[in-house]
Protein backbone atom coordinates (compact mmCIF):
# COMPACT_ATOMS: atom_id res chain seq x y z
CA UNK A 1 0.00 0.00 0.00
CA UNK A 2 1.19 3.48 -0.93
CA UNK A 3 0.10 6.31 1.34
CA UNK A 4 0.55 10.02 0.64
CA UNK A 5 0.25 12.04 3.83
CA UNK A 6 -0.02 15.78 3.15
CA UNK A 7 2.79 15.34 0.65
CA UNK A 8 4.13 18.59 -0.80
CA UNK A 9 6.92 19.39 -3.24
CA UNK A 10 8.28 22.88 -3.83
CA UNK A 11 11.03 23.04 -6.43
CA UNK A 12 14.12 25.21 -5.80
CA UNK A 13 12.74 27.79 -8.24
CA UNK A 14 9.69 28.26 -6.00
CA UNK A 15 7.20 26.32 -8.10
CA UNK A 16 4.84 24.34 -5.89
CA UNK A 17 4.33 21.15 -7.86
CA UNK A 18 2.52 19.16 -5.18
CA UNK A 19 0.27 20.72 -2.57
CA UNK A 20 -0.76 18.73 0.48
CA UNK A 21 -1.71 15.58 -1.35
CA UNK A 22 -3.27 12.84 0.74
CA UNK A 23 -3.96 9.62 -1.08
CA UNK A 24 -4.04 5.87 -0.58
CA UNK A 25 -3.29 3.36 -3.29
CA UNK A 26 -4.08 -0.23 -2.30
CA UNK A 27 -1.97 -3.14 -3.55
CA UNK A 28 -2.72 -4.40 -7.02
CA UNK A 29 -4.62 -1.35 -8.19
CA UNK A 30 -4.32 0.07 -11.71
CA UNK A 31 -4.48 3.81 -11.25
CA UNK A 32 -4.28 6.48 -13.93
CA UNK A 33 -3.34 10.09 -13.23
CA UNK A 34 -4.65 12.75 -15.61
CA UNK A 35 -4.10 16.48 -15.76
CA UNK A 36 -2.61 19.21 -17.93
CA UNK A 37 1.14 19.35 -18.33
CA UNK A 38 2.57 21.13 -15.33
CA UNK A 39 -0.24 19.91 -13.08
CA UNK A 40 2.16 17.84 -11.00
CA UNK A 41 1.58 14.36 -12.45
CA UNK A 42 5.26 13.59 -12.96
CA UNK A 43 6.12 14.98 -9.54
CA UNK A 44 3.46 12.80 -7.90
CA UNK A 45 4.87 9.70 -9.55
CA UNK A 46 8.48 10.57 -8.75
CA UNK A 47 7.59 11.29 -5.13
CA UNK A 48 6.74 7.61 -4.75
CA UNK A 49 10.27 6.38 -5.46
CA UNK A 50 12.00 9.48 -4.15
CA UNK A 51 13.41 10.66 -7.48
CA UNK A 52 11.84 13.98 -6.50
CA UNK A 53 12.41 14.70 -2.79
CA UNK A 54 9.40 15.85 -0.75
CA UNK A 55 9.54 19.23 0.96
CA UNK A 56 6.55 18.56 3.20
CA UNK A 57 4.47 15.64 4.47
CA UNK A 58 5.47 12.08 3.64
CA UNK A 59 4.94 9.14 1.36
CA UNK A 60 4.81 5.71 2.97
CA UNK A 61 5.30 2.48 1.08
CA UNK A 62 4.16 -0.46 3.19
CA UNK A 63 4.55 1.89 6.15
CA UNK A 64 8.17 2.77 5.29
CA UNK A 65 8.84 6.49 4.90
CA UNK A 66 10.35 7.55 1.59
CA UNK A 67 11.15 11.03 2.81
CA UNK A 68 13.19 9.90 5.79
CA UNK A 69 14.90 6.95 4.13
CA UNK A 70 18.71 6.94 4.20
CA UNK A 71 20.34 6.57 0.76
CA UNK A 72 20.78 2.82 1.22
CA UNK A 73 17.19 2.37 2.37
CA UNK A 74 15.98 4.49 -0.50
CA UNK A 75 17.77 2.23 -3.00
CA UNK A 76 16.15 -0.72 -1.26
CA UNK A 77 12.71 0.88 -1.65
CA UNK A 78 13.40 1.76 -5.28
CA UNK A 79 14.47 -1.77 -6.09
CA UNK A 80 10.89 -2.84 -5.40
CA UNK A 81 9.43 -0.15 -7.67
CA UNK A 82 9.82 -0.48 -11.43
CA UNK A 83 9.65 2.68 -13.52
CA UNK A 84 8.75 3.29 -17.14
CA UNK A 85 9.50 6.59 -18.86
CA UNK A 86 8.04 8.72 -21.63
CA UNK A 87 11.30 8.76 -23.56
CA UNK A 88 12.13 5.14 -22.61
CA UNK A 89 15.47 6.16 -21.05
CA UNK A 90 17.31 3.27 -22.62
CA UNK A 91 21.03 3.27 -23.29
CA UNK A 92 20.70 3.15 -27.06
CA UNK A 93 24.27 2.14 -27.76
CA UNK A 94 24.14 -1.11 -25.86
CA UNK A 95 22.15 -4.31 -26.20
CA UNK A 96 18.56 -4.84 -25.15
CA UNK A 97 19.70 -7.42 -22.59
CA UNK A 98 22.17 -5.02 -20.99
CA UNK A 99 19.38 -2.49 -20.67
CA UNK A 100 17.05 -5.01 -19.05
CA UNK A 101 19.83 -6.16 -16.71
CA UNK A 102 19.81 -2.63 -15.32
CA UNK A 103 16.73 -3.80 -13.48
CA UNK A 104 18.93 -6.33 -11.64
CA UNK A 105 21.56 -3.79 -10.51
CA UNK A 106 20.29 -3.56 -6.96
CA UNK A 107 20.62 -7.25 -6.19
CA UNK A 108 23.77 -7.83 -8.24
CA UNK A 109 26.31 -6.10 -5.98
CA UNK A 110 28.57 -3.27 -7.08
CA UNK A 111 31.73 -5.17 -8.02
CA UNK A 112 29.88 -7.91 -9.86
CA UNK A 113 27.70 -5.54 -11.87
CA UNK A 114 30.52 -3.11 -12.66
CA UNK A 115 32.52 -5.97 -14.17
CA UNK A 116 29.42 -7.17 -15.98
CA UNK A 117 29.51 -10.60 -14.31
CA UNK A 118 25.81 -10.95 -13.73
CA UNK A 119 24.69 -14.17 -12.09
CA UNK A 120 22.98 -16.68 -14.34
CA UNK A 121 19.82 -16.25 -12.27
CA UNK A 122 19.82 -12.51 -13.02
CA UNK A 123 20.22 -13.11 -16.76
CA UNK A 124 17.42 -15.68 -16.55
CA UNK A 125 15.09 -13.13 -14.91
CA UNK A 126 15.99 -10.56 -17.57
CA UNK A 127 15.26 -13.06 -20.35
CA UNK A 128 11.93 -14.00 -18.78
CA UNK A 129 10.99 -10.32 -18.55
CA UNK A 130 11.73 -9.94 -22.26
CA UNK A 131 9.58 -13.00 -22.97
CA UNK A 132 6.73 -11.46 -21.04
CA UNK A 133 6.69 -8.41 -23.32
CA UNK A 134 7.26 -10.58 -26.38
CA UNK A 135 10.65 -9.36 -27.67
CA UNK A 136 13.08 -11.93 -26.30
CA UNK A 137 14.38 -12.47 -29.84
CA UNK A 138 15.86 -8.94 -29.68
CA UNK A 139 17.93 -9.66 -26.56
CA UNK A 140 21.30 -9.18 -28.27
CA UNK A 141 20.22 -6.40 -30.62
CA UNK A 142 21.30 -2.82 -30.00
CA UNK A 143 18.49 -0.84 -28.40
CA UNK A 144 18.88 1.89 -31.03
CA UNK A 145 17.85 -0.58 -33.74
CA UNK A 146 14.36 -1.06 -32.28
CA UNK A 147 11.19 0.87 -33.10
CA UNK A 148 9.64 3.19 -30.52
CA UNK A 149 7.06 0.64 -29.42
CA UNK A 150 9.71 -2.06 -29.07
CA UNK A 151 11.94 0.29 -27.09
CA UNK A 152 9.13 1.00 -24.66
CA UNK A 153 8.62 -2.72 -24.21
CA UNK A 154 12.31 -3.04 -23.36
CA UNK A 155 11.62 -0.29 -20.82
CA UNK A 156 8.79 -2.37 -19.39
CA UNK A 157 10.98 -5.48 -19.34
CA UNK A 158 13.65 -3.52 -17.45
CA UNK A 159 11.05 -2.59 -14.83
CA UNK A 160 9.80 -6.18 -14.64
CA UNK A 161 13.32 -7.49 -14.17
CA UNK A 162 13.30 -5.79 -10.79
CA UNK A 163 10.49 -8.18 -9.81
CA UNK A 164 8.78 -5.15 -8.30
CA UNK A 165 5.61 -4.76 -6.29
CA UNK A 166 4.82 -1.44 -7.89
CA UNK A 167 5.12 -0.18 -11.46
CA UNK A 168 5.28 3.55 -12.13
CA UNK A 169 4.76 4.73 -15.69
CA UNK A 170 5.37 8.39 -16.54
CA UNK A 171 3.53 9.14 -19.81
CA UNK A 172 4.49 5.75 -21.22
CA UNK A 173 2.75 6.23 -24.56
CA UNK A 174 3.27 9.95 -25.19
CA UNK A 175 6.07 9.24 -27.69
CA UNK A 176 4.16 6.48 -29.50
CA UNK A 177 1.55 6.34 -32.28
CA UNK A 178 -2.03 5.38 -31.37
CA UNK A 179 -1.99 1.64 -32.30
CA UNK A 180 1.35 1.11 -30.55
CA UNK A 181 0.04 3.02 -27.56
CA UNK A 182 -2.74 0.50 -27.13
CA UNK A 183 -0.32 -2.42 -27.43
CA UNK A 184 1.86 -0.94 -24.67
CA UNK A 185 -1.14 -0.08 -22.49
CA UNK A 186 -2.47 -3.61 -22.83
CA UNK A 187 0.97 -4.96 -21.84
CA UNK A 188 0.77 -2.86 -18.70
CA UNK A 189 -2.80 -3.98 -18.02
CA UNK A 190 -1.85 -7.63 -18.40
CA UNK A 191 1.12 -7.23 -16.07
CA UNK A 192 -1.17 -5.57 -13.53
CA UNK A 193 -3.69 -8.42 -13.56
CA UNK A 194 -1.36 -11.39 -14.06
CA UNK A 195 1.43 -10.35 -11.69
CA UNK A 196 -0.77 -8.32 -9.37
CA UNK A 197 1.58 -5.34 -9.39
CA UNK A 198 0.24 -1.98 -8.28
CA UNK A 199 0.40 0.10 -11.46
CA UNK A 200 0.37 3.90 -11.52
CA UNK A 201 0.30 5.58 -14.91
CA UNK A 202 0.37 9.21 -16.03
CA UNK A 203 -1.68 9.69 -19.15
CA UNK A 204 -2.36 12.58 -21.44
CA UNK A 205 -5.25 11.16 -23.40
CA UNK A 206 -8.57 11.02 -21.61
CA UNK A 207 -10.06 8.20 -23.67
CA UNK A 208 -7.02 6.00 -22.87
CA UNK A 209 -7.41 6.89 -19.21
CA UNK A 210 -11.07 5.83 -19.24
CA UNK A 211 -10.34 2.52 -20.98
CA UNK A 212 -7.42 1.43 -18.81
CA UNK A 213 -7.89 3.23 -15.52
CA UNK A 214 -9.49 1.12 -12.84
CA UNK A 215 -9.23 4.29 -10.81
CA UNK A 216 -8.60 7.80 -12.09
CA UNK A 217 -6.94 10.63 -10.20
CA UNK A 218 -7.24 14.16 -11.53
CA UNK A 219 -4.57 16.76 -10.81
CA UNK A 220 -4.68 20.51 -11.29
CA UNK A 221 -1.97 22.94 -10.18
CA UNK A 222 -0.46 20.41 -7.79
CA UNK A 223 -3.72 19.51 -6.12
CA UNK A 224 -5.89 16.43 -6.22
CA UNK A 225 -9.16 17.49 -7.83
CA UNK A 226 -10.72 14.15 -8.73
CA UNK A 227 -10.58 10.63 -7.38
CA UNK A 228 -12.96 8.05 -8.74
CA UNK A 229 -13.51 5.11 -11.04
CA UNK A 230 -12.83 5.27 -14.75
CA UNK A 231 -16.47 4.51 -15.48
CA UNK A 232 -17.70 7.56 -13.56
CA UNK A 233 -15.22 9.95 -15.15
CA UNK A 234 -17.31 11.62 -17.84
CA UNK A 235 -16.72 14.71 -19.91
CA UNK A 236 -17.81 17.04 -17.10
CA UNK A 237 -15.29 15.53 -14.74
CA UNK A 238 -12.45 15.98 -17.23
CA UNK A 239 -13.58 19.51 -17.99
CA UNK A 240 -13.32 20.17 -14.29
CA UNK A 241 -9.83 18.66 -14.04
CA UNK A 242 -8.56 20.60 -17.04
CA UNK A 243 -10.32 23.81 -16.10
CA UNK A 244 -11.38 24.32 -19.73
CA UNK A 245 -13.52 22.71 -22.39
CA UNK A 246 -12.11 19.60 -24.03
CA UNK A 247 -10.58 19.61 -27.51
CA UNK A 248 -9.64 16.93 -30.01
CA UNK A 249 -6.07 17.14 -28.73
CA UNK A 250 -7.15 15.65 -25.43
CA UNK A 251 -8.25 12.44 -27.08
CA UNK A 252 -6.14 9.84 -28.78
CA UNK A 253 -9.02 9.17 -31.15
CA UNK A 254 -10.72 6.46 -33.14
CA UNK A 255 -7.65 5.26 -35.02
CA UNK A 256 -6.14 3.85 -31.88
CA UNK A 257 -9.39 2.44 -30.54
CA UNK A 258 -10.08 0.62 -33.82
CA UNK A 259 -6.62 -0.90 -33.84
CA UNK A 260 -7.06 -1.99 -30.26
CA UNK A 261 -10.08 -4.14 -31.09
CA UNK A 262 -8.32 -5.87 -33.98
CA UNK A 263 -4.84 -6.01 -32.47
CA UNK B 1 -15.52 23.96 -32.05
CA UNK B 2 -11.98 22.81 -32.60
CA UNK B 3 -8.78 23.93 -31.01
CA UNK B 4 -7.76 25.66 -34.24
CA UNK B 5 -10.67 28.08 -34.15
CA UNK B 6 -10.11 28.94 -30.52
CA UNK B 7 -6.51 29.98 -31.07
CA UNK B 8 -7.23 32.58 -33.77
CA UNK B 9 -7.37 35.81 -31.78
CA UNK B 10 -5.20 38.37 -33.59
CA UNK B 11 -2.12 39.58 -31.69
CA UNK B 12 0.28 42.34 -32.71
CA UNK B 13 3.50 41.06 -34.22
CA UNK B 14 6.58 41.83 -32.14
CA UNK B 15 9.08 44.40 -33.41
CA UNK B 16 12.58 43.15 -34.11
CA UNK B 17 14.70 43.61 -31.00
CA UNK B 18 17.64 46.04 -31.25
CA UNK B 19 20.93 44.48 -32.22
CA UNK B 20 23.13 43.71 -29.27
CA UNK B 21 26.16 46.05 -29.09
CA UNK B 22 28.27 43.28 -27.59
CA UNK B 23 29.14 41.53 -30.84
CA UNK B 24 30.82 44.50 -32.63
CA UNK B 25 32.22 45.73 -29.32
CA UNK B 26 33.93 42.46 -28.43
CA UNK B 27 35.24 42.20 -31.99
CA UNK B 28 36.77 45.68 -31.60
CA UNK B 29 38.31 44.76 -28.25
CA UNK B 30 39.76 41.61 -29.79
CA UNK B 31 41.30 43.53 -32.69
CA UNK B 32 42.66 46.15 -30.27
CA UNK B 33 44.29 43.51 -28.08
CA UNK B 34 45.86 41.83 -31.10
CA UNK B 35 47.29 45.14 -32.28
CA UNK B 36 48.63 45.91 -28.79
CA UNK B 37 50.25 42.50 -28.50
CA UNK B 38 52.04 42.97 -31.83
CA UNK B 39 52.97 46.65 -31.44
CA UNK B 40 56.47 47.93 -30.69
CA UNK B 41 55.41 49.93 -27.62
CA UNK B 42 53.08 47.51 -25.82
CA UNK B 43 53.87 44.13 -27.27
CA UNK B 44 56.52 42.04 -28.91
CA UNK B 45 57.22 44.38 -31.82
CA UNK B 46 55.97 42.12 -34.56
CA UNK B 47 57.10 43.54 -37.90
CA UNK B 48 55.71 41.99 -41.05
CA UNK B 49 58.33 43.78 -43.21
CA UNK B 50 61.10 42.09 -41.29
CA UNK B 51 59.41 38.75 -41.82
CA UNK B 52 59.28 39.26 -45.58
CA UNK B 53 62.79 40.74 -45.78
CA UNK B 54 64.49 37.93 -43.88
CA UNK B 55 62.33 35.15 -45.21
CA UNK B 56 64.90 33.79 -47.63
CA UNK B 57 67.61 33.51 -45.00
CA UNK B 58 66.35 30.06 -43.99
CA UNK B 59 66.36 28.75 -47.54
CA UNK B 60 69.79 27.01 -47.45
CA UNK B 61 68.61 24.98 -44.47
CA UNK B 62 65.30 24.26 -46.13
CA UNK B 63 67.16 23.06 -49.19
CA UNK B 64 68.60 20.22 -47.09
CA UNK B 65 65.12 19.36 -45.98
CA UNK B 66 64.10 18.82 -49.59
CA UNK B 67 66.74 16.12 -50.05
CA UNK B 68 66.24 13.69 -47.16
CA UNK B 69 69.15 11.42 -46.46
CA UNK B 70 67.44 8.03 -46.65
CA UNK B 71 70.65 6.23 -45.72
CA UNK B 72 70.10 7.66 -42.25
CA UNK B 73 66.77 5.83 -41.90
CA UNK B 74 68.05 2.61 -40.21
CA UNK B 75 69.62 4.68 -37.43
CA UNK B 76 66.18 6.11 -36.57
CA UNK B 77 64.53 2.71 -36.02
CA UNK B 78 65.72 2.17 -32.46
CA UNK B 79 64.77 5.66 -31.07
CA UNK B 80 61.51 5.63 -33.05
CA UNK B 81 60.64 2.27 -31.54
CA UNK B 82 61.44 3.70 -28.13
CA UNK B 83 59.10 6.61 -28.83
CA UNK B 84 56.34 4.18 -29.85
CA UNK B 85 56.83 2.11 -26.70
CA UNK B 86 56.84 5.19 -24.49
CA UNK B 87 53.72 6.53 -26.19
CA UNK B 88 51.77 3.28 -25.84
CA UNK B 89 52.73 2.75 -22.19
CA UNK B 90 51.99 6.37 -21.28
CA UNK B 91 48.66 6.37 -23.14
CA UNK B 92 47.62 3.06 -21.53
CA UNK B 93 48.43 4.20 -18.00
CA UNK B 94 47.23 7.78 -18.49
CA UNK B 95 43.90 6.83 -20.08
CA UNK B 96 43.16 4.14 -17.46
CA UNK B 97 43.78 6.58 -14.63
CA UNK B 98 41.86 9.33 -16.45
CA UNK B 99 38.63 7.30 -16.77
CA UNK B 100 37.52 7.32 -13.11
CA UNK B 101 38.88 10.84 -12.60
CA UNK B 102 36.77 12.06 -15.53
CA UNK B 103 33.57 10.86 -13.85
CA UNK B 104 34.60 12.72 -10.70
CA UNK B 105 35.14 15.86 -12.79
CA UNK B 106 31.57 16.08 -14.10
CA UNK B 107 28.56 17.30 -12.15
CA UNK B 108 26.42 14.73 -13.95
CA UNK B 109 28.19 11.84 -12.24
CA UNK B 110 29.50 13.65 -9.15
CA UNK B 111 26.77 15.68 -7.46
CA UNK B 112 29.04 16.22 -4.44
CA UNK B 113 30.30 19.78 -4.98
CA UNK B 114 33.42 19.45 -2.79
CA UNK B 115 34.68 16.32 -4.58
CA UNK B 116 33.93 17.86 -7.96
CA UNK B 117 35.73 21.13 -7.21
CA UNK B 118 38.74 19.38 -5.67
CA UNK B 119 39.08 17.11 -8.70
CA UNK B 120 38.70 20.01 -11.14
CA UNK B 121 41.20 22.11 -9.18
CA UNK B 122 43.89 19.43 -9.16
CA UNK B 123 43.30 18.74 -12.84
CA UNK B 124 43.67 22.41 -13.71
CA UNK B 125 47.07 22.42 -12.05
CA UNK B 126 48.09 19.19 -13.80
CA UNK B 127 47.06 20.65 -17.14
CA UNK B 128 48.63 24.06 -16.55
CA UNK B 129 52.13 22.57 -16.37
CA UNK B 130 53.51 21.97 -19.88
CA UNK B 131 54.75 18.49 -20.77
CA UNK B 132 58.33 19.69 -21.29
CA UNK B 133 58.41 20.98 -17.71
CA UNK B 134 57.27 17.59 -16.41
CA UNK B 135 60.02 16.02 -18.47
CA UNK B 136 62.61 18.40 -16.99
CA UNK B 137 61.44 17.63 -13.45
CA UNK B 138 61.44 13.85 -13.96
CA UNK B 139 64.78 13.86 -15.79
CA UNK B 140 66.25 15.81 -12.88
CA UNK B 141 64.78 13.34 -10.40
CA UNK B 142 65.30 10.05 -12.24
CA UNK B 143 68.07 10.75 -14.72
CA UNK B 144 68.09 10.61 -18.51
CA UNK B 145 66.06 7.85 -20.19
CA UNK B 146 62.65 6.62 -21.22
CA UNK B 147 61.13 6.38 -17.71
CA UNK B 148 61.01 10.14 -16.97
CA UNK B 149 59.59 10.60 -20.48
CA UNK B 150 56.83 8.07 -19.81
CA UNK B 151 55.93 9.73 -16.50
CA UNK B 152 55.80 13.15 -18.15
CA UNK B 153 53.54 11.79 -20.89
CA UNK B 154 51.27 10.04 -18.37
CA UNK B 155 50.55 13.31 -16.56
CA UNK B 156 50.12 15.10 -19.86
CA UNK B 157 47.65 12.39 -21.02
CA UNK B 158 45.61 12.47 -17.82
CA UNK B 159 45.19 16.21 -18.21
CA UNK B 160 44.00 16.00 -21.81
CA UNK B 161 41.70 12.96 -21.46
CA UNK B 162 40.02 14.14 -18.25
CA UNK B 163 39.36 17.55 -19.78
CA UNK B 164 37.78 16.12 -22.93
CA UNK B 165 35.99 13.15 -21.36
CA UNK B 166 34.49 15.01 -18.40
CA UNK B 167 33.02 17.52 -20.83
CA UNK B 168 31.58 14.65 -22.85
CA UNK B 169 30.08 13.21 -19.66
CA UNK B 170 28.47 16.60 -19.01
CA UNK B 171 26.57 16.19 -22.25
CA UNK B 172 25.23 12.63 -21.93
CA UNK B 173 21.53 11.83 -22.01
CA UNK B 174 20.51 11.89 -18.32
CA UNK B 175 17.53 9.60 -18.95
CA UNK B 176 19.38 6.29 -18.47
CA UNK B 177 20.94 7.61 -15.25
CA UNK B 178 17.45 8.32 -13.94
CA UNK B 179 16.44 4.79 -14.96
CA UNK B 180 19.40 3.27 -13.12
CA UNK B 181 18.59 5.32 -10.01
CA UNK B 182 14.93 4.35 -10.21
CA UNK B 183 15.95 0.69 -10.34
CA UNK B 184 17.78 1.06 -7.03
CA UNK B 185 21.28 1.06 -8.50
CA UNK B 186 24.00 3.04 -6.73
CA UNK B 187 26.09 5.77 -8.32
CA UNK B 188 28.94 3.51 -9.39
CA UNK B 189 26.49 1.17 -11.11
CA UNK B 190 24.72 4.08 -12.81
CA UNK B 191 28.06 5.36 -14.12
CA UNK B 192 29.03 1.91 -15.37
CA UNK B 193 25.78 1.03 -17.13
CA UNK B 194 24.10 4.34 -17.94
CA UNK B 195 27.03 6.71 -18.61
CA UNK B 196 30.02 4.64 -19.73
CA UNK B 197 28.27 3.05 -22.75
CA UNK B 198 27.29 6.54 -23.90
CA UNK B 199 30.82 7.98 -23.76
CA UNK B 200 32.77 4.87 -24.78
CA UNK B 201 33.31 5.84 -28.46
CA UNK B 202 34.57 9.25 -27.36
CA UNK B 203 36.84 7.68 -24.76
CA UNK B 204 38.42 5.44 -27.37
CA UNK B 205 38.82 8.38 -29.74
CA UNK B 206 40.45 10.52 -27.03
CA UNK B 207 42.77 7.66 -26.08
CA UNK B 208 43.95 7.29 -29.67
CA UNK B 209 44.29 11.05 -29.89
CA UNK B 210 46.62 11.24 -26.89
CA UNK B 211 48.62 8.32 -28.27
CA UNK B 212 49.12 10.42 -31.38
CA UNK B 213 49.96 13.49 -29.26
CA UNK B 214 52.53 11.38 -27.38
CA UNK B 215 54.45 10.60 -30.55
CA UNK B 216 54.70 14.30 -31.32
CA UNK B 217 55.35 15.28 -27.69
CA UNK B 218 58.12 12.71 -27.29
CA UNK B 219 59.97 14.52 -30.09
CA UNK B 220 60.00 17.59 -27.84
CA UNK B 221 60.60 16.02 -24.42
CA UNK B 222 63.45 13.95 -25.87
CA UNK B 223 65.29 17.26 -26.30
CA UNK B 224 65.57 17.59 -22.51
CA UNK B 225 66.76 14.01 -22.17
CA UNK B 226 63.52 12.08 -21.74
CA UNK B 227 64.28 9.44 -24.33
CA UNK B 228 62.79 8.55 -27.69
CA UNK B 229 63.11 10.15 -31.09
CA UNK B 230 63.62 13.57 -29.52
CA UNK B 231 67.08 12.55 -28.40
CA UNK B 232 68.06 11.87 -32.00
CA UNK B 233 66.49 15.14 -33.14
CA UNK B 234 68.67 17.08 -30.68
CA UNK B 235 71.88 15.49 -31.87
CA UNK B 236 71.14 15.87 -35.57
CA UNK B 237 70.00 19.47 -35.11
CA UNK B 238 73.19 20.31 -33.26
CA UNK B 239 75.27 19.11 -36.20
CA UNK B 240 73.00 20.91 -38.67
CA UNK B 241 72.14 17.61 -40.37
CA UNK B 242 68.91 18.89 -41.82
CA UNK B 243 68.80 16.11 -44.39
CA UNK B 244 68.69 13.61 -41.52
CA UNK B 245 66.13 15.68 -39.61
CA UNK B 246 63.97 15.63 -42.70
CA UNK B 247 63.92 11.82 -42.57
CA UNK B 248 62.84 11.91 -38.93
CA UNK B 249 60.09 14.42 -39.67
CA UNK B 250 58.74 12.31 -42.52
CA UNK B 251 58.82 9.26 -40.26
CA UNK B 252 56.86 11.03 -37.51
CA UNK B 253 54.38 12.24 -40.10
CA UNK B 254 53.88 8.69 -41.40
CA UNK B 255 53.29 7.33 -37.91
CA UNK B 256 50.84 10.07 -36.96
CA UNK B 257 49.01 9.53 -40.23
CA UNK B 258 48.81 5.75 -39.68
CA UNK B 259 47.44 6.24 -36.17
CA UNK B 260 44.86 8.62 -37.56
CA UNK B 261 43.78 5.97 -40.09
CA UNK B 262 43.48 3.31 -37.38
CA UNK B 263 41.62 5.77 -35.19
CA UNK B 264 39.07 6.55 -37.91
CA UNK B 265 38.35 2.89 -38.65
CA UNK B 266 38.06 2.05 -34.94
CA UNK B 267 35.68 4.90 -34.30
CA UNK B 268 33.49 3.91 -37.23
CA UNK B 269 33.20 0.42 -35.76
CA UNK B 270 32.33 1.74 -32.30
CA UNK B 271 29.76 4.47 -32.91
Amino acid sequence: MIRFKNASVTYPGGVQALKNVTLEIPDGQMMVIVGLSGAGKSTLIRAINGLVPLTGGDVLIDDVSVRHARPRQLREIRSKIGMIFQTFNLVKRTTVLNNVLMGRLHGAGTMRSVLGWYREADVEIAMRSLERVGIVEKAYVRASNLSGGQQQRVGIARALAQEPKIILADEPVASLDPPTSHVVMRDLQRINTELNMTTIINLHFLDLAKVYGERIIGMRAGELVYDGTGAKADENVFRDIYGRSLTADDLMGEAGAAASTTG
Amino acid sequence: MTADQVARTPTARPTKPARSPWVPLSLLIFLGLTWAAASEELGIGFDIGELIGNFTRGFPFLADFWSPNWAFLPQTYEPMLETLRMSIIAAAIGCSVALPISFLASRVTTPNLAVYLADRGILNVVRAIPDILYALIFVAALGIGALPGILALVLFNIGVVVKLLSETVDGVDPGPIEAANAAGGNRTQAVRWAVLPQVLPNYVAYSLYVFELNIRASAVIGIVGAGGIGRLITTERRFFNYDNLSVILIEIFVFVFLIELISISLRRRLV
